[in-house]
């Protein structure tokens, strides 16, 4: 069966709210039914016919031929199956995802991953600020699954996080992994200020040492232990990284002291 | 003269009926709203009416304060409870220089419930945030803890740390001096303002937290704008959440980011703007922006704006009802200059019969 796809028609006048157009949603939907959900979100609401031709057959595997920035909540909470976008998307891409692949083949925007349980988020571009991250009034980020952002991260990456992979392969801006309860997250290139502020268990693993660490990280020098080659073994498994990101013995630092103390970052170069 | 169509003066009932208009045929209308308690009500009912978005003028400082309460939440005290209890004060960051009235009225007086009558002052500080630096503290002497090296949420941390025995790798002037004092205080206050790092924000209450394992204390939040904080209570109250809310779906959705005003017009997302200014504040100049219905106290018409209704000012042209951080809660104004000038209250009342035939149910 070909993919279901969705061709974008022009770019939307009002932001999209495309929550409803994931695999396990569309599941035995003929096409006319489909393109009367609706997914515009103002006060006159643009219906999926309306923004999208609509072809192919295998909910499965969707694609959308065509990205905007104004395509929030794409592949929210889908549990299954494949969803792949060419072009960027806009915020919240993969928001409680339970499971499934979300390919993004452009830039994401504010929150991609956000509270995400399962499943793996591919960005190709940038990714805006909150990856991983909670909305507000929520307590817990992702607790699960692997988000790859190949391009550059905004501010807060994996805030709050408390299980699953965030692997940000152009670096980051401040405070990755913030107030972050467990979790691993991987950045080469580089990061900005204070990562791992408030962080209370969980791994941080960067190519270089961070140009500027909170004071309440302590420095236990370079360590031999198993993790490092174990996970570097993992990321090139996953095609994630084509090289080993820490080595063998790689440089710690635990913290943060202001919390738990139970976290830590490690970095390949001093 | 209180109305105009474009540059053209016109009785107040032809303003509202254009403005109505607008309103009705709107796809995706946004408000920006700066009014007293009654107006805010007024507008916030409105924006359900006719399902818009709304954010305070001042949104963009706003959503730092509104965040440290849903995305972190914390313990708060009002500052008459501080007045009676506090016998530690530091002072986090910058205070506005609004707030310095009652930093020093608190320097005046000493703790009657504890502390033996007599308050200690610190102010945590780090480096400064803005280029323009540090604004001098009117009030009282207080004992400086910090480093100029350090961000403020930095600052905390250490003594953050410090306080439950872990190690930490800078330290600075009067750490010792005032962790000492935090231990032997049987009240001590965290005065925290304008501080718009929500790290810092999320540091200081897990301090506080923690001091709280083993004895009390607490924080007096003071809203860098009263006004705009009234708003915040009147829209929590109205519709269970902060500004920054929509009603483009007809249930009210909170959505700092997806509901930022400046954003939505910048990125051609509203078609009507919707302005209300009791401070003399006419919208921004936007090349391109949306039609925009500006109610303002200004005696000229807002330009390029599609229709200027002239608005009294709530405790001057007519009494009103705002928000004072000195008491905590919300307090009466009475006009001091009474005019004939609309208040926002009726000229939404007029807005609702226009577009309804019915008067505002609030």
């Amino acid at each position: 069966m070909t993919p279901l796809t969705f061709t974008l028609q022009s770019e939307p006048e009002e932001r999209l709210d495309l929550s409803g157009l994931t695999p396990d949603r569309l599941a035995g939907m003929t096409s006319a039914e489909i393109g009367k959900l609706r997914v515009g979100t103002s006060r006159h609401p643009a219906a999926a016919g309306d923004v999208f031709k609509i072809t192919g057959k295998d909910a499965e595997n969707i694609v959308f031929a065509g990205g905007s920035g104004r395509f929030d909540f794409l592949g929210a909470e889908m549990t299954a199956g494949r969803i792949r976008v060419a072009g960027d998307v806009g915020a919240r891409a993969g928001r409680r995802m339970a499971g499934g692949l979300l390919k993004i083949e452009g830039k994401a925007g504010l929150q991609a991953g956000s509270g995400m349980k399962n499943g793996r988020i591919d960005i190709d571009g940038d990714a805006g600020e909150g990856v991983g991250g909670p909305m507000a009034g929520e307590i817990h980020g992702m607790s699960g699954g692997l988000i790859v952002v190949r391009g550059k991260a905004g501010d807060r990456p994996g805030e709050r996080m408390r299980r699953g992979i965030i692997a940000l392969l152009k670096g980051c801006g401040d405070h990755a992994g913030l107030g972050m309860v467990a979790g691993t997250i991987v950045a080469t290139g580089r990061v900005g200020r204070y990562p791992g502020h408030l962080m209370k268990r969980g791994s941080l693993l960067f190519d270089r040492r961070p140009a500027e660490l909170s004071p309440t990280f302590i420095d236990c020098g370079r360590v031999e232990i198993g993790f490092p080659v174990l996970f570097d073994r993992y990321l090139m498994e996953e095609g994630i990284l084509d090289r080993p990101l820490l080595g063998a013995r790689p440089f710690r630092f635990g913290g943060d002291n202001a919390v738990l103390g139970k976290g830590e970052i490690m970095f390949a170069r001093g | 003269m209180v109305a105009w169509i474009g540059s053209r003066t016109v009785p107040l009932s032809a303003a509202i009926e254009q403005a109505a208009k607008l309103l009705a045929t709107s796809r995706c209308p946004v408000f920006s709203l700066d009014s007293d308690i009654h107006g805010c009500r007024s507008l916030i009912a409105l924006a359900e009416r006719v399902g818009a978005t709304y954010d305070h003028v001042h949104g963009r400082d706003l959503v730092h304060e509104v965040a440290l309460h849903t995305d972190i939440g914390g313990f708060f005290a009002t500052a008459t409870e501080v007045r009676r209890r506090a016998d530690l004060v530091a002072i986090v960051g910058d205070v506005p220089p609004v707030h310095h009235d009652l930093l020093s009225s608190l320097a005046a007086t000493g703790p009657d419930l504890a502390g033996k009558g007599r308050r200690r002052w610190y102010q945590i500080e780090g480096r400064a945030a803005s280029a323009g630096g540090r604004r001098p503290l009117r009030g009282p002497k207080a004992v400086r803890v910090g480093s100029p090296d350090l961000p403020v949420d930095a600052v905390l941390g250490i003594l953050r740390a410090s306080l439950s025995g872990k190690k930490v790798s800078a330290t600075f002037a009067n750490a010792d001096a005032f962790l000492g004092a935090l231990a032997k205080a049987r009240f001590p206050v965290f005065v925290v303002s304008h501080l718009t790092d929500v790290p810092a924000l999320a540091m200081l209450q897990g301090l506080l937290a923690d001091i709280n394992r083993t004895q009390r204390a607490t924080a007096l939040f003071l809203p860098s704008d009263d006004d705009a904080w009234g708003m915040v209570l009147a829209s929590t109250w109205m519709t269970g959440f902060p500004p920054r809310t929509g009603f483009s779906t007809g249930a009210p959705v909170y959505d700092p980011w997806l509901c930022d005003v400046d954003r939505m017009i910048a990125q051609k997302e509203a078609d009507l703007h919707v302005w209300v200014s009791e401070r003399d504040e006419a919208p921004p100049a936007r090349r391109g922006g949306p039609p925009t219905i500006a109610l303002v106290r200004g005696e000229r018409p807002v330009a390029g704006a599609a229709a200027t209704i002239r608005i009294g000012k709530a405790g001057l042209d007519h009494d009103g009802v705002v928000y004072s951080s000195r008491i905590g809660t919300l307090r009466s104004v009475p006009a001091e200059a009474p005019s004939d000038l609309p208040s926002v209250r009726a000229v939404v009342d007029q807005f609702q019969h226009a577009l309804t035939g019915q008067d505002m149910p609030c």
